[in-house]
């Protein structure tokens, strides 16, 4: 179907989306090169520029089809990207930075997905110099291709639960690999499905008689020729998902298949094949320092996966177009840009405070955790060094930096992703019908990065843990220890001034707002002590009241991250001018407050501020300050520097040429067009003319 | 093909063991509930009875169509829609049949505008000779028609609508023009590939006199227009038509695109039943009285409201049955370490997202039902052209439909998350409910939008109740007097809701004429700028849609007429409160500043949401149960009534999953993508981009 030339000569009705985004853009002053500076450093700029040129030049990563095709198509086309990728890396010897940002740029995941991640690094941690040899070299050559198999169909984030069992053969030194049952069948596990060819499987080791708990194995788990599944293997992919559906997340059975005694990964405990006795584990905690670590980069990447929708939602919020101001005078005839409407400011602009709150806060856990690790090496001498004892779970919980971080760090990975999620959704409704479509380029991403929310810990889950750990540092801090940590000391101090009160001046001082979420952090945490060691109450029962304080305690974390970043910046070399700090001093009290508003109730209850405090952050102070972030929205935006290329969205073009975008996509692009349909119900033609496939054999 | 796994059975205990035991021990009378929730025009019986039909045509198995391309997903839609409609003259299926096929088909079917905006708005608007006309061809299937509407560029408002139908009296034509590209149709079902005729509402200009080249504006009016050939299917002449592609979800509804280039139509094609153009004289006459419009707004409402239900009691079905089978962690004040895992439902972070929503699903039917019932009472007012009754419900539909489907669309999501991984996977059951179901926020009017609408017209009522003049124009505007001479009071003294029932009620209802009075200070006696008051002005809306669900979840429990047995009675009181608690407990502060609640009762209401949680815990799976949701319907291995979650997980992966009939070739040096096919598929993967 070729578009007539009458089409073609359309514009949008006036204004134009280019001329309004420009509008924006000449009524604020905010320094945008500067602020992207400040967000990702001049090099992290360059480079994001650099690999988008080599990306764009090569046809295979072309997006236009993305939205149209189906499963096999995806996943074909994202395989035949990941090898792409992978010859590029080699031919331009890019760093890991570099591949990071390129996967970043092409936004999607890919079938190499978890060979490059945990494949990878847990042969590194895990595995012995003969290991190492044996199974990491060939695997960094792209030979071994593999996968990290621990999560089963009926067992998650309880790993002692899992059913797959590996039994110690002492009399021809092997390990038997079985799957007892159907729910022992490995699930969900990235590129397993149909990529690769090796897989490190978690399993319950048995050693003569005795389980011993859960233990990783390599093991081949394809013919690496033919790539078709070992006999007594069952593997495959696990079929359409939400979304990521370019990745093949596969199962996995084992019907006693034997394994040599070197696929255990023995860097920490290990069979010996000559007494067949096994030896415990050194050190937990580097897998903890590992976990730690992927949690602040999810908490600082929630920033950049919500900045996408804020970005796209801001510039088509302000380009479109809908209704007069009941109040605006008789001249002003066009519609109101809906950015105007108070009830689209009140849901876009904190959450653009939200994104800049998110990266920070991830970039504060990132240092503090290279701090820890720096520390800990000077401490005793090496990472991970089998005298250094338990985990940091059960070291005195005031005294390990890494203890407070590796403990925050669940809350704050489930307030971050959680917080991307609903936001997302939200720029997605706020983008009106527009929303709805493909185009919108927020569906789609957003659908991709929904199991962040459930992975790496159920968000609901792991607010336990955090729980725990605060009612740990309470009973040391009322023992009279004294602080050793942000926690203990806010702790400390609440337990100082809880008689004389707390009146904090959170409308006229920031530092007084952070301490604000302090205290609400520290009176919930010892109001749930209250509940579980004086009351006795069921630890099942006190799960919900949990959840609110590892809520209350991460955004606690997120509100100081924000402050501190802001109060260092003057110092940095990447500092900003005082004008655009000025307006990031506002976006933070954005974030405080509207929070603030949100959980009002626990403010209120635990006298860190009145009632009426609470009324004049509604009514006056959030309302003012969103008027006075308005002009400077869109700006704001673009400092986040996403490249049109990566967002693939008509509504969030940074020229404004919104209704072109969508109509070339749908006119242009769209296979459906290019078909003509029989529609009269008694006729069992489909399409007149069909240049699909045939579907029945689909079916 | 036969392998190790046939004989694989799951961990015990089996699904099926825990969803018969969850049964065993509880008291809920299914089959009396399930009655008492659908006692109209034999609904079971009718599902029962398409179900059997649908069941055994292949055409309507869902098993692989998540792996399909958006064309192909149009193709089966398209392939559906025939059949139901051939099915249907087959067996004689009345019209209430038929939806119930679309409603358990379960998927978009291309012809839906044709069945409902396009065939509505003809008989609505269409004048007699029009509908004669036209009516019988639309019922054949000759005429497939569409509702264009909304443009690239315009939605809610209709008045900014740019596509023009030009009145020209020499040829005695309109000519229907597209000035812009902003003026192209968007969005509207069954035009992109299906429909061969369209309603076009386009702004209707008119000459200012018979020889004038002066034109008048007289607003969106609509056309009927045939807008392709009914032989080839081909778009006519002049006009450019398409779909818009990709969605969320809707993935067989060819949502459209249509432009005009001075497409001329003749005077008959303008729908006339209330406004029309004289063709001599150029004049106009205008709509006799537009509430009628309103009339069958507020019955879609009503209908999106008890769709809404449905779809809550879908979500709940699958989240309740799988997390009773669903084990996770021990009880760590066990200490039996051998002890089982306890059933995720056990946990109270778990229950207070979902128990929350299966209360809803029964506020929520309450309130449709009443509306229903309300309209189908008002309906011989409004043939008499008395519309005072209609003003009001119509008024409250617009927050009842904003609050309700946002309600349904987040309780998919919460319930989807609250399954843990596999509520990502396609066995879960909730990804195309999710993605179909979340246009619903958006469409007929935005949900933050259409709040205004009844915030104006309660403050609208408010101001006249405090003029208090004559008598009260309606029954809001008489409890809005009785609140200002009652309750309007700082004296008064809170309600004991947790005492009393019908104060609970009066609670809400307290709280919500207190927020429409801030409502009217801050615009009419402050005189605040209205955009500045949106946020506010949601509120009022959505506390009053609260208290009318509140309101009429309490009516249903003592209506004499549907009494239900004591056992089913105590069931859903329980349920009622935990409805009212939970919605109280979100927005404590409101009725704290409404002296509705005191300070006291609100720090215990979490308290009461867990021991009420609590209670109706054991009883979750025979609640949804009564919901009667029929396997197909759900399409979930993690839902399915019989429990059997994990068989049904992996048959979908290991068997129906096209994916793994393909050996692939992973190695990066190497371009070919399948096995032994060369670099051939990497060529055909270009050629697509």
């Amino acid at each position: 179907m070729s578009t007539p030339q009458w089409v073609r000569a359309l514009k949008p009705g006036s204004p134009q989306g280019s001329e309004l985004l420009e509008q924006e853009r000449s009524n604020s002053n905010v320094n945008v090169d500067a602020l992207s500076h400040f967000l990702f450093t001049k090099e992290g700029i360059a480079r994001k520029q650099r690999v988008l040129k080599v990306l764009q030049s090569e046809k295979v990563f072309d997006k236009s089809q993305n939205y149209f095709a189906g499963r096999i198509d995806r996943f074909e086309t994202a395989l035949a990207r990941a090898k792409k990728l992978r010859q590029l890396a080699v031919r331009n010897g890019w760093t890991q930075d570099d591949r990071l940002t390129a996967n970043e740029l092409i936004s999607e995941p890919g079938p190499y997905g978890l060979h490059e991640s945990m494949f990878l690094i847990t042969l590194r941690d895990q595995g012995n110099a003969e290991q190492h040899e044996k199974f990491l070299r060939p695997a960094e050559e792209y030979k071994y291709i593999g996968c990290y198999a621990q999560t089963e169909l009926g067992h998650g984030s309880n790993v002692r639960g899992l059913e797959t069992t590996a039994t110690w053969n002492a009399d021809d030194k092997t390990f038997t690999i079985h799957s007892p049952t159907l729910t022992a069948s490995k699930w969900w596990i990235g590129s397993l499905g149909r990529t690769a060819n090796h897989a490190v499987v978690m399993a319950q080791l048995i050693v003569n008689g005795k389980s011993l708990g859960p233990h990783p194995f390599v093991i081949q788990i394809r013919d690496m020729k033919t790539h078709e599944p070992l006999e007594n293997i069952h593997v495959g992919d696990i079929g359409p998902k939400f979304g990521y559906n370019t990745m093949d997340n596969g199962f996995l059975l084992f019907n006693n298949f034997k394994v040599p005694h070197i696929s255990m990964l023995a860097r920490f405990s290990s069979v010996d094949p000559k007494t067949n006795k096994y030896s415990r584990p050194s050190s937990p905690s580097l897998i903890y320092g590992t976990l730690t670590w992927v949690r602040s980069t999810i908490v600082m990447q929630a920033g950049g996966v919500l900045a996408r929708g804020v970005t796209i939602a801001t510039r088509y919020c302000a380009v479109r177009r809908q209704f007069q101001d009941r109040d605006a005078p008789e001249w002003e005839k066009g519609e109101n840009q809906v950015l105007n409407y108070t009830t689209v400011q009140i849901r876009l602009l904190p959450l653009l405070a939200t994104t800049f709150a998110l990266h920070f806060t991830g970039k504060g856990m990132m240092a503090l955790y290279a701090a820890s690790q720096k520390k800990m090496s000077q401490d005793v001498g090496k990472v991970g060094a089998p005298e250094r004892g338990p985990g940091p779970e059960e070291t005195h919980s005031g005294s390990d930096l890494l203890a407070d971080l590796h403990a925050t760090s669940c809350g704050l990975k489930s307030l971050a992703s959680y917080t991307a999620v609903e936001g997302l959704e939200v720029c997605r409704r706020a983008c009106g019908g527009h929303g709805y479509s493909s185009f919108s380029g927020i569906g789609p991403w957003y659908a991709d990065y929904l199991p962040t929310a459930t992975w790496e810990g159920d968000n609901y889950m792991l607010t336990q843990q955090v729980a725990r750990y605060l009612l740990k540092s309470a009973r040391s801090v009322l023992k009279g220890n004294e602080a050793t940590n942000d926690t203990t000391a806010i702790l400390s101090n609440f337990l100082s001034r809880q008689d004389t009160g707390a009146a904090f001046d959170i409308l006229g001082n920031d530092s007084e707002l952070v301490a604000a979420f302090a205290w609400r952090a520290a009176f919930l945490t010892f109001e749930a002590l209250k509940h579980r060691d004086e009351q006795k109450k069921p630890w099942n029962s006190l799960l919900v009241d949990f959840y609110r304080l590892s809520r209350a305690h991460s955004q606690y974390m997120v509100v100081k991250n924000f402050y501190e970043t802001l109060q260092a910046s003057p110092d940095s070399s990447d500092g900003l001018d005082p004008e655009t700090l000025g307006l990031m001093h506002k976006l933070f009290r954005l974030y405080a407050l509207h929070t603030l508003e949100a959980e009002a109730s626990e403010f209120y209850t635990s006298s860190a501020v009145t009632v009426r405090q609470i009324q004049l952050a509604r009514t006056n102070a959030v309302m003012k300050l969103l008027e006075e972030l308005r002009p400077h929205a869109v700006r704001l935006v673009d400092s986040w520097g996403f490249p049109d290329w990566q967002l693939d969205s008509s509504l969030g073009r940074y020229d404004g040429k919104v209704y072109e975008d969508m109509f070339h996509r749908a006119s242009e692009l769209n296979p459906l067009n290019r078909v003509t349909v029989d529609p009269y119900p008694d006729s069992p033609t489909l399409f007149k003319k069909n240049e699909a496939s045939a579907l029945k054999s689909k079916l | 093909m036969p392998d190790f796994t046939d004989n694989l059975k799951p961990a015990s205990p089996g699904g099926p063991e825990i969803l018969a035991e969850e049964r065993r021990q509880s008291d809920v009378p299914v089959g009396e509930l399930a009655q008492h929730l659908f006692p109209h025009h034999d609904f079971l019986g009718r599902q029962q009875r398409i179900l059997h039909v649908l069941g055994q045509d292949p055409l309507f198995s869902k098993a692989k169509q998540m792996n399909l391309s958006r064309p192909e997903r149009y193709q089966l839609g398209l392939a559906r829609a025939k059949m139901l409609r051939r099915l249907a003259d087959q067996h004689g299926w009345d019209a209430e049949d038929q939806s119930m096929s679309q409603y358990l088909c379960d998927d978009v079917s291309p012809y839906m505008v044709h069945y409902t905006m396009f065939p509505t708005t003809v008989r609505e608007q269409g004048d007699e000779k029009q509908r004669a006309y036209w009516m019988p061809k639309i019922q054949a299937g000759e005429v497939v028609g569409c509702y264009a509407q909304t443009e690239l560029g315009h939605g809610s408002n209709v008045r900014g609508l740019e596509c023009q139908a030009r009145w020209d009296p020499k040829t005695q034509e309109f000519e229907l023009h597209s000035p812009t590209l902003t003026a192209s149709k968007w969005w509207n079902g069954t035009l992109g590939r299906t429909a061969n005729h369209a309603i076009v509402v386009a702004q209707l200009l008119l000459p200012k006199s018979p020889g004038s080249t002066e034109y008048a504006n007289h607003g969106p009016h609509p056309f009927i227009v045939q807008i392709r050939d009914m032989k080839t299917h081909k778009p006519l002449t002049g006009i450019a038509v398409g779909d818009i592609g990709p969605k969320y979800g809707y993935a067989p509804m060819d949502n459209g695109y249509m432009l005009f280039d001075h497409f001329r139509i003749p005077h008959s094609a303008m729908l006339s039943n209330y406004s029309r153009v004289d063709p001599n004289t150029c004049t106009y006459s205008r709509p006799a009285n537009p509430a009628v419009v309103y009339g069958s707004l507020t019955a879609v409402r009503a209908s999106i409201i008890m769709h809404a239900r449905l779809v809550m009691a879908r979500a709940v079905t699958i989240a309740v049955r799988y997390t009773s089978i669903r084990r996770q962690f021990q009880d760590r004040d066990n200490n039996d370490k051998s002890a089982p895992e306890l059933s995720v439902l056990d946990y109270p972070t778990v229950q207070i997202r979902i128990l929350p929503l299966l209360a809803t699903a029964f506020a929520l039917h309450y309130t449709g039902a009443a509306m229903q019932a309300l309209y189908a009472n008002t309906r011989a007012q409004i043939d008499k052209g008395d519309f005072s009754k209609l003003a009001v419900l119509h008024a409250q539909s617009s927050g009842l439909k904003s609050l309700c489907t946002e309600l349904a669309a987040n309780s998919i999501e919460t319930c989807r998350r609250a399954m843990g991984g596999h509520g990502f996977g396609g066995g879960s059951g909730f990804i195309q409910l999710n993605n179909d179901y979340l246009s619903k926020p958006t469409v007929e009017g935005d949900n933050w939008m259409i709040t205004q609408q009844t915030a104006s017209y309660l403050i609208k009522r408010m101001s006249s109740a405090v003029a208090n003049k004559g008598k009260s124009q309606d029954e809001v505007e008489q409890t809005c007097r009785d609140w200002l001479s009652n309750e309007h009071n700082s004296n008064i003294s809170p309600l004991s809701i947790f005492d009393s029932d019908e104060q609970l009620v009066q609670a809400f209802h307290r709280r919500s004429r207190d927020l429409t009075y801030r409502a009217y200070v801050e615009r009419e006696v402050k005189k605040r700028s209205w955009n500045s008051l949106l946020i506010q002005l949601r509120k009022v809306s959505h506390a009053e849609s609260q208290s009318i669900l509140v309101t009429n979840f309490h009516i249903a429990l003592n209506d004499s007429k549907s009494s239900p047995s004591p056992a089913l009675k105590g069931h859903l009181q329980t349920l009622f409160r935990l409805f009212a608690y939970y919605t109280m407990d979100a927005e404590a502060r409101d009725f704290v500043k409404a002296n509705a609640v005191s300070d006291e009762d609100l720090d215990m209401l979490p308290g009461k949401i867990q021991e009420l949680m609590a209670q109706i815990r054991p009883h979750a799976v025979k609640l949804v149960d009564s919901w009667m949701i029929p396997d197909f319907l759900l399409d979930s291995a993690l839902g399915r009534s019989d429990g059997k979650v994990y068989e049904d997980l992996f048959h979908r992966a290991h068997r129906l999953n096209p994916l793994n009939e393909i050996t692939f070739n992973p190695y990066y040096k190497s371009d070919e993508i399948v096995m032994g096919q060369g670099s051939d598929e990497l060529k055909k993967i270009m050629a697509k981009l």
